[in-house]
């Protein structure tokens, strides 16, 4: 068994599998119709202000396991469906961030930097193409990374970090984020110990609830929703609300936004803004290689970077990042969705999860049985079929439908959302708070979590009107745990020595960037400020 | 006089005959809310919603499941502890929570405060490292140790930091012992090669089955089904064992005939590898473990009583 026999069994396992229904004589594997429903709700979820694809992944994993059972023919239509959904709300998940200002994920954030401002100057068709095309091409681009790489690339990242560099990779991420986003280095920082502080809040390790107040409501800690989706978008519609009722007392009615002008994607705009995309799928690849670091980190790194090289190129009359810059839109998009295939590679060879996406995929494998990611999935082994390494290779086609699926059919879907933009804004923001909610509800059956969503959107009003970045508060409030939990091991596993951060070379490199971006992003922007 | 005894019998028996009856005939007065100490998604928490869902169908009961995690199952114990004890609130958790767990949280609450129902399935605990350490039992991981290699112990509850802390103490060697959340950590944490070696309740057996993984010793007080030549704790020098059941439990003082026919109707299901429940019991946990009424009972009076014992030796 060569490598090409097994990706011919793969292909065909995808393609051959039971006929589900017929179109003009030629039979549809189940398994393809699978991907194509996993997409279409994915971009419908993605696409709705408040949910995103885990979610979605979520509900659907135990309705699929009880409908096609625990039989390893059941492992491609399901994993098949769930590819579908992960792929479907990349690209529909910058929807609400540039129609409305709401972004779904944390990743999406940075989308609504220059995105939402383009839709306010009438150009929300060109942002969505500009989302839509650089998203789909980050995701190839990722997910040929993944086919070529998966099998050496994790092995070689695990060997390099140990745990003391591990904590420190998220001490890095948190400076690097509280520090680069916003226009204040100290206002990150504090949004980032916002986070890190709400994280902490029932967590730990000792049987008894850290921070509960002796209440049994705070003993379980804040649910993750709440606190996201509270800050990203219940703040954004209290804000909303209020700038809606200024904007009556002072007379100005508000117009709702008419597209004007050319919306369509011309070959100068794909070779003006390729060079953005390339480098921002090369940095959300290269991310998305790392276990357990995820998409945001690479959204906001390469925003970033492409922003430094933007200000170097662009002529006087461009708008800045930040102000409606599609290269802006560009930049983001293409990072955060190249993380999802190269998330794929910790996942495949090591079994371990980078993002929420990755760990249903697990879940689902698991469930079912018969496909246990880890290193033996990549055994080519020469005279028995491996039956794992045959589905690794379905999977590989799953994903490669799905992108498929993301050029034709999510470009069709995206540019005509653009029609979303003349909603009126006392008719949205109602509908957003409702489906939020109702979001956070259908993920937190009890009414303790409204009342954290509602406290976590006045929190992030205030973070608004005060000018200071929600983004470091909800991705400390991700990692918060996480941090917490590999310091803990790291100073374990390295027999109880209190300077573990600063022991290994590589640790300490990571910690003197730390130091190093927060002191250099404070000069800058004292510099960009005097 | 005999006809008196002989009344009384009868009568007896009518009301044994009946409580027999009520058991078999009990319905819960609405819907049961089923609390799970597990997080949504995993192995334990399918096994919960696969068996409610077989209850529903079998008994046309009406079950709500609910995620109450954390802590050890001590969030979900604290939870259901005043709730309504008519069979109408009950919840899944491993025998631990009642013993250990529920001992050195000292949250005022003790087994007595819980009605334990059933198990469903126990563990199939290993100490487990991966193949290429070139380990085949914990006596060479002790032959490394005391050539100086740095070992790097991964478990997941408080009560195995303990037992792999007494491993060590009793063999003269120093383990560096790391805490994780959930045996599916462990085993990342092992295969990542973060650490050596670690406590697995069963998720290792497909990586033994492949070659992968290697059960240095069984972590229970009986050897391991897949490697019934590894050594058990007591011939490591620890008189403890990891041996631990999920278990259903509902408020204290339960009336028996709620709760027996709660626990006949979970048997039920979980004996019958016919169903999904039965299938992932048999898949995942290595088959269903019944354990009920006195049994049971006595069964977490000791685990509680022996955690004392345990977290004593372990402080020593």
């Amino acid at each position: 068994m060569g490598v090409f026999d097994y990706i011919r069994l793969g292909v065909l396992a995808v393609f051959g599998g039971p006929e589900m229904f017929s179109v003009l004589g030629v039979p549809i594997s189940i398994t393809l119709a699978m991907i194509l429903f996993g997409f279409l709700l994915g971009i419908a979820t993605g696409a709705t202000p408040g949910l995103a694809g885990p979610v979605a992944m979520a509900i659907s994993l135990p309705i699929l396991i009880s409908a096609f059972g625990f039989t390893p023919d059941a492992l491609l239509p399901v994993m098949g469906f769930l590819i579908g959904v992960m792929k479907g709300a990349t690209v529909g998940g910058a929807v609400p961030a540039i129609l409305f200002n709401t972004p779904g994920t944390p990743d999406a954030f940075m989308t609504t930097l220059d995105g939402y401002p383009m839709a306010r100057g009438g150009r929300a068709g060109k942002a969505l193409r500009i989302a839509h095309f650089s998203s789909a091409s980050g995701d190839t681009f990722s997910d040929v990374v993944l086919i070529l790489c998966a099998p050496f690339l994790a092995i070689l990242v695990e060997s390099y970090l140990d745990l003391p560099e591990k904590t420190a990779l998220l001490i890095l991420s948190l400076a690097f984020i509280s520090s680069v986003i916003g226009n204040s280095v100290g206002k990150g920082l504090i949004s980032m110990g916002l986070g890190l502080f709400a994280s902490f809040v029932g967590t730990g390790e000792d049987f008894y609830p850290r921070l509960s107040m002796g209440t049994q409501s705070l003993a379980g800690g804040f649910p993750v929703t709440t606190a996201v989706l509270g800050v990203l978008i219940l703040g954004e519609v209290f804000k909303g609300i209020e700038d809606l009722r200024s904007e009556r007392r002072s007379g100005a009615a508000p117009e709702p936004v008419m597209e004007r002008g050319d919306q369509r994607l011309n070959r100068g705009d794909i070779g003006r803004l390729a060079p953005y995309i390339a480098r921002s799928a090369l940095i959300g690849t290269a991310i998305g290689a790392l276990p357990g670091i995820g998409s945001t980190l690479a959204a906001t790194l390469g925003y970033s970077l492409n922003r430094n090289r933007y200000e170097r190129v662009k002529s006087t009359d461009d708008p800045a990042f930040g102000t409606g810059a599609p290269e802006g839109v560009a930049a983001t998009e293409a990072a955060n969705s190249s993380v999802s295939g190269a998330n794929l590679i910790p996942v495949l060879s090591l079994g371990i999860p980078g993002n929420a996406a990755a760990v249903f995929l697990i879940l689902a494998a698991e469930s079912i049985g018969g496909f246990n990611p880890g290193p033996s999935v990549f055994r080519f082994s020469a005279d028995t079929v491996n039956p794992e390494l045959v589905i690794a290779f379905g999977l590989f086609t799953a994903m490669m439908l799905a992108n498929l699926l993301n050029w034709t059919v999510g470009g069709v879907f995206m540019r005509s959302m653009g029609i979303m933009i003349r909603v009126p804004k006392h008719i949205l923001l109602p509908i957003v708070l409702l489906l939020t909610l109702t979001a956070i509800y259908v993920q937190e059956t009890r009414m303790e979590a409204m009342w954290f969503a509602i406290a976590f959107g006045v929190l992030g009003y205030f973070m608004r009107r005060l000018g200071m970045s929600p983004l470091p508060f909800v991705i400390a409030f991700l990692l918060g745990g996480k941090l917490e939990e590999t310091a803990r091991q790291a100073f374990a596993a390295t027999g109880g020595d209190p300077f573990f951060l600063v022991t290994s070379p590589v640790a300490f490199a990571f910690i003197a960037l730390s130091v190093g971006v927060i002191v250099f992003s404070l000069r800058r922007k004292k510099r960009a400020g005097a | 006089m005999r006809t008196l005894i002989s009344a009384s019998i009868a009568a007896f028996a009518t009301l044994l005959g009946s409580t027999a009856a009520m058991a078999t005939d009990w319905t819960p007065p609405g819907p049961i809310k089923l609390a799970i100490a597990f997080a949504a998604g995993g192995g334990a928490d399918t096994q919960a919603r696969l068996i409610a869902e077989e209850l529903e169908t079998r008994h046309g009961w009406s079950i709500v499941p609910e995620q109450i995690t954390g802590k050890g199952g001590m969030n979900l114990a604290l939870a259901i502890k005043d709730e309504p004890n008519d069979g109408s609130v009950i919840g899944m958790v491993v025998t631990e929570t009642l013993g250990y767990n529920m001992r050195a949280a000292e949250a005022g609450v003790t087994p007595a405060d819980f009605t334990p129902i059933v198990t469903t399935a126990g563990f199939q605990m290993g100490i487990v490292s991966q193949a290429s350490k070139g380990w085949n039992t914990f006596h060479d991981v002790i032959a490394a140790a005391k050539d100086g290699e740095r070992i790097r112990f991964g478990v997941m509850s408080p009560k195995l930091a303990d037992i792999a802390y007494l491993l060590g103490k009793r063999n003269g060697v120093d383990l560096n012992i790391i805490q994780v959340a959930g045996g599916r950590a462990v085993m990342n944490g092992v295969n990542a090669g973060d650490m050596d070696l670690g406590f697995m309740a069963g998720i290792q057996s497909k990586g033994v089955a492949a070659g992968d993984l290697v059960n240095l010793a069984s972590a229970l007080s009986t050897p391991l089904g897949q490697t019934p030549d590894a050594p058990l704790l007591s011939d490591l020098g620890v008189e403890f064992s990891a041996d631990g059941y999920f278990v259903f439990i509902g408020p204290a003082g339960m009336p028996t005939e709620a709760g027996e026919a709660l626990a006949s109707a979970i048997a039920e299901v979980v004996r019958d590898e016919s169903t999904k429940a039965g299938g992932v019991i048999r898949n995942s946990f290595g088959g269903p473990t019944v354990i009920t009424g006195e049994e049971l009972n006595a069964l977490v009076n000791s685990d509680f009583e022996n955690a004392g014992a345990l977290l004593a030796a372990a402080s020593e």
